[in-house]
């Protein structure tokens, strides 16, 4: 059971390993807080779809499975982009139509086929959640990196020193791609050295 | 008989197919109408908010918002007319930009001009909306139209200094606003005749 | 007409929709190793976003804006987007064999693109009228296949480089985005005229 949670934190970090939703992650990272915001608005459409999918996986013809994931998929994402709207006004207005494009972030997709139709509703929410806050969580780091250097700042906080030169390339679209792109080379050298230590145990 | 068999088995799985189809479709569509009703007085709100506060950026003395059709008339706690605001869109460099526009009850000069929305590149374009840059858009004369200069410092009364590096997000902010501000000319000033003043 | 031109240069080059707005960037790291499947998959994907981006218009403009129901339009757009896929799969391949052993493997991949739900969403929040919606997704489409096509391309010599072995498939094919992206940007003045 906390197997299912905890591999998608690090072993199949949806963003890291997976490589998967990867246009929320790079296109809204310019600064940490839309990181979290669209991480969270991600981590409630992939649990909600991943319960009700798994709810309702014996009545779903095999046929039409991946139209009916996609209805239920595109509906939490309206919803979600709706409470946006209401509550966190200028968030969504940042964020965009980047929002509705959750609907076709293959995490989600991907976790409703690969598991919520196959495991029943409580594991399908400990997978999805996992899967969920290991997402929110590179798009943090992300965001981070490139707001600090970008910007100077992380959460909007000052943290480097007044002169700094912000490197503007950071908050740009060519930023986005080379720092993920380090960031899972990191990534993957930081695994090799754990799993090079546990061989040694 | 095999072949009525398979025929039997198809038509089941049709229906099913259909129904299932249709129970999730419907209760899609009943819950988004649920949250639709929920959400959409609080996002006209967060609208209607965000114009009150652009409106006050630009007449700080406003007090009565008036809205009238396709325009606010803006007026001081005294109740005289301190000008006109109206929001005005239109393509910038990445995508759409949309405006606030002040300008005063003789239909002379600007006021004032907010950036209510923008997907310009941050750092760059995005610049159209810090004060420096919006500052210039306070009493420009608008009897023609607005212009801009590249890398100096505006020598008329009508130019502003379009932005190092941003010239097509500057461009697109000065084109907005005059194509709309040509507009409101003819439809305030055919209002007030209506009204015989 | 000049509008239009616009559009169609925007949407392929200065505003590249995989270079900056990020959008179909799966198949973009996936598929682009060759340049032969590059060509095959950004044929596809031009063709059904130029289709997707008009029938999304006029059932947006003449069934969701008429009858109110604007509250569905992600769940109707990527009903139409998949149905619309499934449906040039069939008709591909009862047409033309040969034409669908190239490009049949791709089809499905399309319907997950964010590439076709993104035009379709950017297409309403633009308010785009139909032609200007047609040539938009035309030049979408223009604009995803040069990107997978250049990467691939480079993909193909990388093979040979010498790459620190962490940053060997995923990470040198993002870093390499990042300098394509950068090159892009030096389109930006183009249709500043």
């Amino acid at each position: 059971m906390i197997k299912d949670f905890v591999k998608g934190l690090w072993r199949e970090n949806p963003v890291f390993v997976q490589v998967l939703g990867m246009c929320p992650t790079l296109a809204v990272t310019t600064k940490a807080v839309f990181g979290l915001s669209m991480g969270l608005a991600t981590t409630f459409v992939v649990v909600a779809s991943g319960v009700v999918i798994s709810a309702i996986r014996k009545f779903v013809p095999e046929q039409v499975r991946i139209p009916m994931f996609t209805v239920v998929i595109a509906t939490f994402v309206t919803v979600a982009d709706y409470v946006l709207k209401a509550n966190f006004y200028q968030i969504s207005k940042a964020l965009g139509p980047y929002i509705p494009l959750i609907v076709v972030n293959c995490v989600i997709l991907g976790r409703a086929e690969a598991f919520a139709s196959k495991n029943n509703v409580s594991r399908s929410f400990l997978d999805a959640l996992g899967m969920g806050i290991g997402f929110t969580c590179a798009l943090i780091i992300l965001g981070g990196v490139r707001e600090i250097l970008g910007a100077g700042t992380i959460f909007g906080y000052r943290i480097l020193w007044e002169g700094f030169t912000n490197w503007i390339i950071m908050i740009l679209p060519a930023g986005a791609f080379i720092t993920l792109g380090l960031l899972v080379g990191a990534f993957n050298m930081i695994d090799k050295k754990v799993k090079g230590q546990r061989c040694g145990n | 008989m095999e072949n009525d068999k398979i025929k039997k088995m198809f038509a089941g799985s049709v229906v099913r197919m259909i129904a299932a189809l249709t129970i999730v479709g419907v209760m899609s569509g009943a819950s988004l109408v649920f949250v639709y009703n929920y959400a959409m007085p609080r996002i006209k709100n967060n609208i209607k908010e965000e114009t009150q506060k652009a409106i006050k950026n630009i007449f700080p003395e406003a007090e009565q918002i008036k809205k009238e059709e396709g325009y606010y008339s803006v007026n001081n706690s005294k109740g005289d007319l301190l000008g006109y605001a109206f929001t005005a869109e239109g393509n910038g460099y990445q995508g759409t930009i949309k405006l606030l526009a002040g300008i005063s009850p003789d239909l002379l000069e600007t006021i004032g001009m907010e950036v209510l929305e923008s997907q310009e590149t941050p750092g760059l374009g995005a610049e159209i909306a810090t004060p420096k840059f919006k500052k210039q858009f306070n009493g420009l004369p608008i009897d023609g139209n607005i212009e801009y200069v590249k890398n100096k410092k505006p020598e008329k009364p009508n130019e502003i200094e379009a932005i190092a590096g941003a010239t097509i997000s500057s461009r697109a902010v000065v084109n907005i606003l005059n194509k709309k501000i040509d507009k409101m000319k003819t439809i305030i000033s055919s209002v007030d005749e209506g009204q015989g003043k | 007409m000049r509008e239009l031109i616009v559009i169609l240069i925007a949407a392929s080059i200065t505003n590249n929709f995989v270079l900056t707005y990020f959008l179909g960037i799966c198949p973009f790291i996936g598929v682009s190793n060759k340049i032969d499947s590059a060509i095959g998959l950004g044929i596809a994907t031009t063709f059904v976003m130029t289709m997707a981006a008009t029938v999304t218009w006029l059932i947006y403009y003449y069934i969701l804006i008429p009858f109110n129901l604007v509250f569905l339009q992600y769940v109707a757009f990527i009903i139409v987007i998949a149905s619309f896929v499934q449906f040039v799969e069939m008709f591909i391949r009862k047409v033309s064999p040969p034409l669908y052993k190239t490009l049949g493997i791709f089809l499905p991949l399309i319907t997950t693109n964010c590439a076709i739900l993104g035009l379709t969403l950017f297409m309403v929040l633009r308010n785009y009228t139909f032609p200007q919606a047609v040539v938009f997704g035309l030049g979408a489409g223009i604009g995803f296949t040069l990107a997978l096509v250049i990467m691939a391309g480079i993909r193909e010599e990388l093979e040979f480089a010498d790459i620190p072995e962490p940053l060997k498939g995923t990470g040198i094919t993002l870093i390499v985005a990042g300098m394509l992206a950068l090159a892009f940007m030096g389109f930006g003045g183009i249709i500043s005229g």
